[in-house]
Parts: C-alpha cells; structure tokens; sequence
C-alpha cells in the first residue's frame, strides 16, 4: 500500500486549518451576540423602554453581517470532509457525520429561518413573538455549534464506536454515549461561553468607540452595562470549563496534556513546577529557558497533591508495547482480509485497541506494510515509531499559554469595568475606554489559540488511538491541492474585507444615522408588496 | 371560548411546560451535568444581565432627580 503524498497531507492539514480558523472567527461572535441579544430585548419587553429597541435592532444588524459570512465559510469547511479528508471519512464518517448531518438538518435550518424574523420582523412580530424568536436564533445557533462540538469530542475521545474488520471503518454503536460524553459537554460548553465572552467584548469595545467620541451615549452606557456583566460571568464560566477540558485531557489525552505543559519527564508531586515560561525543542525533547511556579502543576492538572503527570519520555517508552501489539493488530487484519478466518479475526480482535499503533509503525515499515517486517527489523522499527506518538511541543504549549493569559486578562478586564459602570465612573476613565476598543479582537483570538490547542495536541492521530493523521487524507495531486488553496486565499481575503468593512462602517455610522435608511429600506419592500397584491 | 375554559387551558399549559422542564432537569441533569450547567447559566447570565441594565436605568432616574434637586 502506498502512502499519501506527504506534501499533500501537509496542504491539506493547512488548507483545513485555514478554513476553519477563519471560519472561526465568526462562529463566536455569533453564539455570544444572539444571548447578548435576547437579554437586551427581554429589557425591552419587559420594561417598554424605546431604547432597548433602538439598541436590539442595532446589534442585531451587526450579528446579521456576522452570521451571513460565517455561514459562507461554514459550507466550505463541510465539503472538505469529503474532498481533501476522504480516507478519514470512509474510516469515520459513520460516527462523524451523524451530528453534522443533525447540524444542517436541525440547527441550520432552524436557525437561518428564524434569523429572517429576528431582522425583519420588527414591525411585524408582537413584541414576544418577536423576542421568542430571538431565543430562537440564540438556541438554534448553539445547537448548531453543539453537534460540531459533539463531533470534535468523537474525534478526541472516541465512544460509542467500534472497528469493523469486515467494512474497515468505525460504526457508529451509541448516539447516547456520543452526545452526553464528557469531552462533548465540556467542550461545548467551554466554546459557548467563550463566544458570550467574544460577543461582550464586541459590544463593550464599540460602546467605548461611542463614549470616546461622545455620541450615542445613552444606548453606549447601557450596551456597555449589559455586556460587561454578560462578559464577566463567562469568563468565569470560560476558565471553570477550561479546567475541567484540562483534567479531562489528563484522563484520556496523556501525549496532549504532557505538550501542554512541556512536560518531558513525568512529574514528581507535589513540588512539580508549572511551566510559565519556556522553548520547548520538539528535536532534543527538553525545554530551554524554562522559568516555572513550583507546588502549581500537580493541583492545577489532578486537582490533588501525589498523583504524578505521565512525561512525554515515559510515554515515549509506554508505547512500546502498544506499537508491537498494533503490528500484530494490522498483520492479522490483513490476513484476515485475504481469508476471512475465525483465527485470524480472534488475533485481530485480541490486538484491535492497539491498531491505530500499527498504522503509525507503517512510515517506517518495508514497502509500509508492517505484516512484511522481518523480526532483526522490528526493535528499530518500533524506536523509530516512538517519538511519532507526540504532537508538536512547541505550538501546543505556546498556543494554550496565550490563551490561559488572554483567559485571565478578560477576567480582570472585566471586572474592573462592571466596577466603573455599576459606579457611573466610566466615562472619566478614558483609557480603560480606549482599552475596551482595542480589546475588542482578543476573545476571537483566543478562541483560535484554544483550537490550535485542541487540535494540534491531538497530533498524529485524526481519531485519537485509532487513525493518524497522515494516513486521513485524500490522495490528490500536489499541484491540485496549491491550487484549491490559492483559490481559498483569494476568496477568502475578498470575504473578510467585506466583514471588515461592513462591520467598520455600521458601527461608526451608529444607529441613529441608520434608522431613517432602514425604515426607508422597510418601507420600500412594503410598498413593493403592495403593487404586487395590487397587480393581483 | 368561555374565560373559565381559557383560563384552564392557559394552566393545562404551564403545567405541561412544568413537567417538560422537570422532565428535562432529571434527565439532562443526569446524563449531561455540564449541558444542564449551561442551561441554566445561560439564562442565569441573561437576567443578571438584563437586570444590570435595569439597574442603570435606576441610577439614572436617581441622578437626575438629585440634579433636578440641586438646581431648585
């Protein structure tokens, strides 16, 4: 069997991170806006107040520029499953496209149809109609984030799964076991609240922009009120959930939390520093620079003070024994394939945990085929094997670092400013106003980090222990994957310059200057809609 | 419709919304502790949210008076 060009599993791996990255910066706004949204109108239906209206509209024209694009860059990323990821799919695809297939069907829909309402049904929804559908949008576009998030977790942790030597592919055995699995609810959960946290900053930092220039100033102060406590809550949320993903991966993602951390030898409790600054060498496996915060790692991981974190090292050498069973794994599968012998099957099934080692062993196996690997070869072929059990050190420890600081950084921020609104002393601290704008990128970025930590720490394996990442791709050419992702760039780059300058150029014109053209633009369509039922 | 049977559909309704609500906070509560955390913190960070703005409203109304107070 021939492997994957390499270059092309590196385009693809590149070109999906692209994608996704990008379309990431769009989904957390919109899971945060639509609740952010929701709390500003139940003010308004609960107090009368033509403010809040004037304030629901406005962020809701923002989170309709926001939604659109990240629909646009959604869709790309569901077909690359199936054009750049094809052996992945074949090998996965029943467990994975289970929830994205719930995602278009059930969220999606439910979510783009209430969206229309929630823009252009001002005028002619009832207030609670008009709010139950703006709780719609915000659970539709949760949900829609739920079955994503569901999906990841199958690829992190996998359960409710099992191998069939007959179909070479996972079949799926329990949607209970997938959707309440604890990596899926603490991941989605953290991914939410993170969006509120992005959305929050959104709101607060164009406020300031208002404050700053004093205009706007009685929609500013109370938009500025509202997403500070939004914010501040969850980003409480945001760091509970992260260290619940962190124990969690300490459980069940031994090579991930050790790159985490830059932990080369497993610790020794309850001295074991945190590592709050180094450069780990993925090629020595040691960190240089290192500066670390003694008695913080054992309680921060475990949530105890004598259990040791395994070390990459030591994994290294734990996996030894899994790469040697993985081996005798995929010979018998091979047999089994040529056969179909209960001996053959009973051997795979007694090595089957371990296959997802055997594939790795395949790089370095003769003609990579590890059922022709000579006994005087095998020890070096399973040191050789080793090291690929490890995911990039360096990003997977400076991605998560960033994030940790960013997380941190949101809590105090703030807290500080529900401190100033609550007082009424925002106005005369300018700078923590011109802090707020500047902020406003932050939370997106750190949701990008986060994802960098998730996915680049479940490096080598597409599906965690059973399918490596090298072996997930589609065979195509080279020349073929530059130019889909030339074309990628391209049209990208066009679509976030539309973001940008649409998002740019409603929030400096504010809502009072936007009215009078909305209120044209509705007027318009009615009188539209009546020629028409007069031409009838 | 007579108002008494108004009424009553209006409770059969709440009633209903009550058992689904129970129905789902043993379930969800069970077998997905966090989905029901978020459930609930969701709507939890909604109404201190919400209530803030509330609260600003007040202050307000407050400042104003005091403003109108020393201006007399």
């Amino acid at each position: 069997m021939d492997l994957i060009n390499p270059h092309v599993v590196d385009l693809s791996r590149f070109q999906f991170a692209m994608t996704a990255l990008y379309h990431f910066m769009f989904v957390p706004l919109t899971l945060g806006l639509t609740f952010l949204l929701a709390a500003i109108e139940t003010v308004y239906v609960v107090t009368g107040r033509e403010i809040y209206r004037k304030m629901a509209k406005f962020w809701g024209h923002l989170f309709a520029i926001n939604f659109a694009l990240g629909v646009a860059t959604g869709l790309t990323m569901e077909f690359e499953f199936g054009t750049n990821w094809s052996m992945y799919s074949h090998f996965f695809g029943d467990l994975f496209g289970t929830p994205l297939a719930l995602e278009g069907l059930m969220a999606f829909f439910m979510e783009s149809t209430f969206v229309g309402l929630l823009v252009f049904g001002w005028d002619r929804l009832s207030r609670a109609s008009h709010l139950a559908v703006t709780y719609l949008v915000a659970a539709g576009s949760n949900l829609s984030a739920l079955w994503i998030l569901i999906a990841n977790a199958g690829m992190n942790v996998p359960e409710g799964t099992h191998f069939d030597p007959d179909t070479m592919r996972m079949q799926f055995d329990s949607f209970v076991h997938l959707v309440f699995s604890e990596d899926a609810q603490a991941k989605f959960v953290h991914t939410s609240v993170a969006g509120y946290v992005a959305a929050s900053m959104l709101i607060m930092g164009i406020s300031a922009f208002y404050l700053l220039r004093r205009q706007h100033r009685e929609m500013a102060l109370r938009s500025f009120r509202i997403a500070t406590l939004f914010g501040l809550i969850s980003s409480v949320a945001v760091i509970t959930l992260g260290d619940v993903l962190g124990r969690m991966d300490y459980q069940k993602q031994p090579t991930k939390i050790a790159a985490i951390e830059g932990l080369w030898h497993t610790s020794k409790p309850p001295f074991a520093p945190w590592a709050a600054f180094a450069l780990p060498d993925d090629a020595k496996q040691e960190n240089h620079l290192e500066i670390g915060i003694p008695f913080v790692l054992t309680p921060l991981i475990t949530h105890s003070f004598n259990q040791p974190i395994t070390g990459m090292r030591e994994l290294e050498e734990q996996a030894d024994p899994h790469i040697r069973s993985g081996i005798i794994a995929l010979t018998a599968l091979k047999h089994y394939g040529e056969t179909h012998s209960k001996q053959d099957l009973a051997d795979f099934r007694a090595h089957e945990d371990d296959m997802g080692y055997g594939f790795l062993a395949m790089r370095h196996s003769p003609g990579q085929d590890v059922s022709t690997i000579p006994a005087s070869e095998l020890d070096r072929i399973v040191k050789q094997t080793q090291p690929d059990i490890l995911p990039n050190v360096f990003v997977t420890f400076w991605s998560f670092r960033i994030m940790v600081v960013l997380g941190g950084y949101f809590f105090i921020f703030f807290a500080f400013t529900t401190l100033l609104s609550l007082r009424n002393k925002l106005e005369s601290n300018r700078w923590i106003l011109k802090l707020a704008v500047w902020s406003i990128p932050l939370p997106v970025m750190a949701t990008e980090f986060g994802w960098i930590t998730a996915e680049a720490g479940r490096q080598p394996w597409t599906v965690f222990n059973r399918l490596p990442t090298f072996l997930s791709s589609s065979s195509h050419t080279v020349s073929y994957m530059t130019f889909s992702l030339a074309g990628f760039i391209l049209l990208y780059s066009v679509l976030i310059v539309a973001e940008f300058y649409l998002m740019f150029r409603f929030a400096r014109r504010g809502p009072e200057t936007h009215e009078p053209q909305e209120q044209n633009s509705q007027d318009s369509v009615v009188s539209n809609l009546n020629i028409v039922q007069g031409g009838h | 419709m007579p108002r008494y049977l108004s009424t009553l559909l209006k409770l059969a309704g709440l009633a209903l919304a009550l058992v689904i609500a129970l129905l789902f906070a043993v379930f969800v509560g069970d077998q997905g502790p966090w989905y029901f955390a978020w459930v609930i913190g969701t709507v939890m960070i909604i109404l201190i949210s919400a209530s803030g703005a509330a609260l600003f409203d007040a202050q307000e109304q407050r400042n104003n008076l005091l403003n109108k107070e020393n201006q007399s």
